[in-house]
């Protein structure tokens, strides 16, 4: 009897193991899909260069919204638009909710902290819509600019001055004209400041 | 002694029976199971681009697998970029990793030479041992068809391609720079399908970039196969408007070289002179893949599924990268990275029983045309009825320090992806 419930014991806990065990990355929702993102986005969509942003801990209806601008051109990016449409084809809901829940790991790169200094003197406009930690807005879909990588940063900023990124979208109206005033080096000290948040 | 044959005498050997004869000393003694096999096993043949990503990433999905990774080499070496070495651009150290951060991702990597794959019994031997597996990842990249140039075997070291990054590249880069301001390089590109379709051409801006600012009355004469440039063709015809000095020949497909003479001939029988050679030889699956009978009639290519990559011809063994066949795919570094992650995921449920998750790859190829502009292809792609269809394929509008700045992120990621 003794006997018995020690091995039925050990049976669940077997089993229990066992259960435990298949409850790898390939039940997580969407990992499948967003396994082919990491050559650029790194694992789990935290990107490690200075060009590619990070996507880890990104909010869902941003996600989304970028991947319908890159797939309708209004956001033009000959790399992104092909990759954009293959994410919808493959399901957007699945993969935005996968990278909003992986844990973002700030960008490694280690801006000058001459230009970091420089860079938070400047922010204050920026904190206006994007908080004062850069952590962004979710519901008005201001993303969180805090860790990203600084050359990502410098670049969409220099896009947004030249009207290349999103022409013609209402809500960036004000963000355009804002950075319109600020020459290129204080965007980049900007880029290197927001970079340095952690 | 005499009718016992190799098979059989590996056997006895096997079995513990020690045959002391002084002529068979250091000779055939199997080592059996290289490593003892307690639970599943996964071998991948091949560290390149494909292996090394399957390798990890079969680790990530499931830690309970073991995993041996079977690779001669030491040292990876990073064939895109390397065309930067060609032109003194960049230094091949920073193209150059150790295998490190598989081992501490629990990947069992062994440097040494798969020797043949016995896909009934499932074992893939290595030296006079071998090891078990539950299922094969095969990603051996390309070999080389010498016997289809006359003369390019015999030529040896003196005829480089450097086309799988090493020791042929720092040598090819050595024999530019020695030559003679006024010289004639003289590049050939192999009939397709081979790695990397727009590598050649890269390959060309690089050396003509470097001639014309360091040797200014020298000539790239190109010999291509090819009709016309293969990839990115408006691209690199815009971006070698910059360099007077390339004479391009499509349709000029080298079948002679003699390393003596320094000279090429075309099948059309023109005899072209040169300085510094650098032959392209045609190209098919590593030598591996063609021995385990993995290759379909063309005895170039392997066959094989589009959502699992196993082999059409045998089960359990899987095929990625540049010798695969059949998808609409160029043999790019991004796609065999693809293929890695995905048939790792394919064989993690396979082995698990569960559904497998139909995931179609994607692709960048991403070339430097001068020492700081870059042009890119793109290409998405889907399953549909369980073959993979492309998407949409999309080129950079023209070259820029945009998307050189965009190719530098794209390495260091998947550099990365693949080796840490």
């Amino acid at each position: 009897m003794l006997r018995g419930l020690a091995a039925a014991l050990a049976l669940g806990w077997l089993m229990g193991a066992a259960s435990t065990a298949l409850a790898g990355p390939l039940d997580t929702p969407g990992y499948t899909k967003a396994v082919t993102c990491s050559a650029c986005h790194g694992a789990n969509g935290n990107s490690r260069s200075e060009s590619m942003p990070i996507l880890a801990g990104i909010n869902v209806a941003y996600f989304k919204k970028a991947i319908e601008d890159y797939a309708a051109g209004r956001r033009a990016s000959p790399e992104m638009e092909p990759f954009a449409k293959q994410v919808k084809l493959l399901g957007v809901d699945e993969i935005a909710t996968f990278f909003a829940a992986q844990k973002r790991e700030p960008s490694p790169g280690k801006p000058d902290r001459a230009a970091v200094d420089r860079g938070r003197a400047a922010s204050t406009v920026c904190a206006t819509c994007h908080g004062p930690e850069g952590q962004g807005d979710a519901p008005k879909l201001v993303p969180a600019i805090a860790g990203q990588p600084a050359g990502y940063l410098r670049n969409q900023l220099l896009l947004f001055k030249t009207d290349k990124r999103s022409p013609g979208d209402p809500a960036l109206i004000q963000l355009k004209s804002v950075l319109k005033a600020i020459s290129d080096e204080t965007l980049a000290d900007l880029a290197a400041y927001y970079s340095s948040l952690k | 002694m005499a009718g016992l044959t190799r098979r059989q005498f590996l056997k006895a050997s096997s079995g513990g029976v020690v045959v002391a004869t002084a002529g068979l000393a250091g000779c055939a003694s199997s080592k059996g199971e290289l490593e003892a096999k307690r639970g599943r096993r996964v071998v991948v043949v091949g560290g390149g681009w494909g292996g090394s990503t399957a390798a990890k990433y079969v680790r990530l999905a499931d830690p309970t697998i073991e995993v041996v990774l079977l690779e001669p080499n030491r040292r990876f070496v990073s064939c895109p970029f390397s065309n930067l070495v060609l032109s003194g651009v960049r230094d091949i150290k920073s193209l150059t990793f150790g295998y490190g951060g598989l081992r501490d991702r629990g990947v069992k990597v062994r440097h040494e030479m798969a020797t043949a794959i016995e896909p009934d019994s499932r074992r893939v031997r290595v030296g006079e041992g071998y090891l078990t597996y539950d299922r094969l990842v095969v990603s051996p990249g390309v070999d080389f068809q010498l016997e289809q140039v006359d003369g390019l075997a015999a030529a040896g070291d003196k005829v480089l391609h450097a086309w799988k990054a090493g020791p042929q590249t720092t040598a090819l880069a050595d024999q530019i720079k020695a030559m003679a301001d006024g010289g004639v390089f003289v590049l050939t590109v192999p009939p397709i399908a081979y790695r990397c379709p727009p590598g050649p051409y890269e390959r060309i801006c690089q050396v003509a970039w470097y001639l014309k600012t360091n040797k200014p009355k020298s000539r790239l004469i190109v010999l291509d196969a090819n009709q016309n440039v293969v990839s990115k063709t408006a691209l690199f015809r815009a971006a070698w408007q910059a360099y007077p000095n390339i004479d391009y020949r499509a349709s000029s497909k080298v079948v002679k070289v003699d390393a003596g003479t320094r000279e090429v001939t075309t099948e059309f029988g023109d005899r072209v002179k040169y300085d510094v050679i650098n032959l392209i030889p045609p190209q098919r699956a590593g030598a591996i893949a063609v021995q385990a009978d993995l290759v379909g009639a063309d005895k170039r290519w392997c066959e094989v599924d589009h959502v699992t990559y196993e082999s059409v011809k045998h089960k359990g063994v899987h095929v990625i990268g540049d010798s695969t066949t059949g998808l609409p795919v160029p043999k790019s570094g991004t796609i065999a990275n693809a293929m890695g992650k995905i048939s790792a995921d394919a064989i993690v449920a396979l082995l698990d029983g569960r559904p497998v998750p139909e995931v179609p790859p994607l692709n960048t190829c991403y070339s430097w045309v001068s020492d700081r502009e870059v042009i890119a292809v793109v290409n998405a792609y889907k399953i549909e009825s369980g073959k993979v269809v492309q998407v949409e394929q999309k080129l950079t509008p023209g070259q820029s320090t945009l998307y050189a700045q965009h190719a530098e992120g794209w390495a260091q990621s998947i550099w990365a992806d693949v080796i840490s």
